[in-house]
């Protein structure tokens, strides 16, 4: 397996979010890099075993290249004329922070159901509404085992 | 990692799923950890992080309890 290919194909992937909001199939992957589908889904597989974004296996698919998220959520991020599904609450911070770009985040709170609204601009977050000063974010593992059970975490 | 609004729900949700409490953090403490986490995700040169590299963000943001040692 080339390394150097290995790195762009993650490279790729994460563009591809964040040029379209949604991950490039492998078959996209192949054509853009001239290797067959075959060759692709091997590479994919490795960045998963490498965790470098991880894989539904049936059908091949990338589920979450963190922050981003390959299928909708309760974490909505609206950023450069665009909507972006984050994996988690840590992630619908994460989506500006990797685009260098604000945005305006939409998320369900947990067990309340209640929706709040932050918004991110020149790297602070603003409009903090002073009902949303005690939010809360959690983290239910401790980092050692994070990769144990990635959707759960 | 799950929003909440307070800890008072965060208790709540715990007691309702049977499952342990972990640490939760503001939403300003999450925020600047993202920023260290994830400023380089899109670079073609980024390739994951060793233990110590994380163990280095964690400190930055001011995480030092047992619960972010690897």
């Amino acid at each position: 397996m080339d390394d150097t290919l290995l790195w762009q194909i993650r490279h790729f992937v994460y563009q591809h979010f964040a040029d379209t909001t949604h991950p490039p199939s492998v078959d996209i992957t192949a054509a853009h890099f001239d290797i067959t589908t075959e060759e692709a889904g091997e590479y994919y597989k490795e960045l998963h075993n490498r965790h470098a974004f991880f894989l539904d296996l049936e059908p091949l698919t990338v589920r979450m290249a963190n922050p981003f998220s390959g299928i909708p959520t309760d974490f909505k991020v609206h950023a450069n004329d665009k909507t972006y599904y984050a994996n988690c609450a840590w992630d619908m911070l994460g989506i500006p922070a990797a685009l260098h770009t604000d945005a305006v985040i939409e998320a369900v709170c947990t067990e309340s159901g209640e929706t709040v609204q932050l918004e991110i601009r020149d790297g602070q977050i603003t409009n903090y509404q002073s009902t949303n000063s005690q939010l809360l974010i959690h983290f239910p593992l401790p980092f050692a085992r994070w990769y144990d059970d990635l959707t759960f975490t | 990692m799950l929003l909440f609004r307070s800890e008072e729900w965060i208790d709540k949700w715990c007691e309702r799923n049977n499952i342990a409490r972990g640490e939760a953090l503001t939403i300003k403490q999450v925020w600047e950890l993202s920023k260290l986490w994830y400023h380089n995700r899109l670079s073609l040169d980024y390739h994951g992080r060793n233990i110590e590299q994380v163990a280095e963000i964690f400190k930055q943001a001011g995480l030092t309890s047992d619960f972010w040692f690897a």
